[in-house]
């Protein structure tokens, strides 16, 4: 026991250490006094989440993050799975995809929100938009990456493509797919709170912009620690729900041999 | 590699080659007279770029941006992989700051920067110092996971010829981890690009995303498509770099990993 104990005492110490870096900061006004002490933070906090509003701005957050996340999965892989059955369309599309790929969503924002305005129906396209193309990606490979063996035995068995498409092709493209989920939750957060900070759309995205332009820096810095949170649990949840929808392919299962 | 290329192999060529061209005429012939606000002709467009990004802005909001990408990620790559190599090593250390990192890491990257403009105002430095933060953890965190995952006969091998740490880290550790290593770089060098982007555009000040959004503000669109399409041919060739840089140093990994599927 006294190796789990060890960690837990040396990140509580951890945690200790940063709280007091950051609160002898604080007191010595460094940056001119404008990092707030810890108890101040810890007090705004507190008052945040009481407050109605607040709850409000989480939901539409991880409501946008989640929507969005929905649509471009579901888009994805029907999108993918189609690219990745034809080798035409393969090729066509793979220059496109690749050039795509490396630009991440804020390059389109100020079109977006020139568009839809400062709206939900903003933040919740651009986080379709940024997390669409992994999931295509993804797809795409993991379609191509179908065992042979297994296609060629599936036709042998005297199934049609619907039914090779959909016992072989598709299971066994889920760990790519699964991949590119995890890959993409904290995407879709992220994504949501850019849209906020930097295009208005609703959630906390929003209220970070407002706790820094109105200069009320213990909600902002109230505010991250929220976010850092959320991120958490976005990573968490994801994770989780690769490994208990996934178990039991191989490459998950292999773990137990280990 | 003397077979001669089948006709199905340079139709499927061609394809790959042609649909990225044929998609960008189509572009330039649908939106010849276009009349839409915002999707104004694609030659309208080009216009708009070569007069703003290649000779009005080119020193004082291209370059400007450019330099605290390249200054910002340095900064991050040479500090996250040297503080990687002692969390790794040492337990103690790494037991102290998981929490605290795994919290920060957490935290959207953009979400940052309010924090920094507050601390620091909206000068370079802060700009500097947001894409160098942000761009740290992903880095980090592979650093720290890529060493930790390093092959104990390895370690054992580099004990049993007696190499002193400097040869371990160097010949031993490093090559081990670099895989990793590059693909935490990879997803920071995106990090860096959208932080840069983020801190221009949050406040007056120049570079590309505050010129995008200046533009955007005031209507002028064809600039604020010009501004879109400038920032996203850097995303592309930053990563397209990257990847060059990466297939050179990774080579024999690369390699290896080729041979070991053809087997």
């Amino acid at each position: 026991m006294a190796l789990t104990v060890k960690p837990a005492v040396a990140g509580a110490a951890g945690i200790a250490v940063a709280l007091a870096i950051w609160q002898a900061a604080s007191s010595a006004h460094a940056a001119g006094g404008s990092l707030p002490a810890v108890a101040t933070v810890a007090t705004d906090l507190g008052g945040l989440l009481a407050e109605p509003d607040f709850w409000s701005a989480v939901g539409a957050t991880v409501g946008i993050a989640l929507l969005g996340l929905g649509a471009s999965a579901a888009a994805g892989i029907v999108v993918g799975v189609l690219v990745g059955s034809f080798e035409p369309i393969r090729f066509a599309t793979r220059a496109v995809l690749e050039f795509l790929k490396p630009i991440p969503p804020i390059v389109i924002l100020p079109l977006v929100v020139l568009i839809l305005g400062p709206t939900g129906q903003m933040s919740w396209f651009l986080v379709f938009l940024g997390c669409l193309l992994p999931i295509v990606m993804q797809t795409v490979d993991g379609v191509h990456s179908t065992d042979p063996v297994a296609r060629d035995t599936a036709r042998s068995y005297g199934m049609g493509s619907a039914e090779i498409l959909a016992r072989i092709v598709v299971p066994s493209s889920l760990p790519y797919i699964g991949t590119a989920m995890r890959v993409s939750a904290p995407a879709a957060l992220i994504i949501t709170v850019v849209a906020g900070l930097l295009g208005g759309g609703p959630g906390l995205g929003a209220r970070l912009y407002l706790a820094q332009s109105g200069g009320d820096y213990p909600t902002l810095y109230a505010l991250v620690i929220v976010l850092g949170v959320l991120g958490l649990m976005f990573q968490g949840a994801t994770r989780f729900a690769e490994r208990r929808l996934l178990h039991w392919h191989e490459s998950y299962r292999e773990v137990v041999h280990s | 590699m003397s077979k001669r290329p089948s006709l199905k192999s340079v139709r499927l060529w061609l394809l790959g080659v042609g649909t990225p061209l044929v998609l960008l005429a189509v572009w330039w012939f649908a939106s010849a007279d276009s009349t839409d606000t915002f999707f104004p002709p694609l030659a309208e467009i080009l216009d708009r770029f070569r007069a703003l990004w290649l000779f009005d802005h080119f020193t004082s909001d291209v370059l400007v941006s450019l330099r605290n990408l390249a200054l910002g990620y340095a900064i991050a790559g040479v500090a996250a992989v040297a503080v990687g190599f002692v969390t790794a090593l040492s337990a103690p250390i790494r037991w102290a700051v998981d929490p605290v990192i795994h919290f920060l890491r957490g935290i959207p990257p953009v979400a940052l920067v309010p924090i920094f403009i507050s601390l620091m105002g909206f000068g370079l430095e802060m700009r500097i110092t947001s894409i160098a933060l942000a761009a740290f953890f992903p880095t980090f965190i592979a650093t720290v996971d890529g060493l930790r995952a390093v092959d104990r006969g390895l370690l054992d091998v580099a004990s049993v010829y007696r190499l002193s740490r400097g040869e371990r880290v160097v010949s031993v550790l490093l090559p081990a981890a670099g895989p990793q290593i590059f693909s935490g770089l990879q997803v920071s060098l995106q990090t860096a690009f959208v932080v840069m982007i983020a801190s221009e555009m949050l406040g007056p000040s120049q570079g590309i995303g505050a010129m995008t959004l200046l533009a955007q503000q005031s209507f002028m669109i064809s600039d604020m498509w010009s501004g879109i399409l400038l920032l996203g041919v850097i995303g592309f060739a930053a990563n397209f770099l990257f990847d060059l840089v990466r297939r050179k140093v990774l080579a024999w990994y690369i390699g290896s990993r080729r041979l070991a599927r053809a087997s």
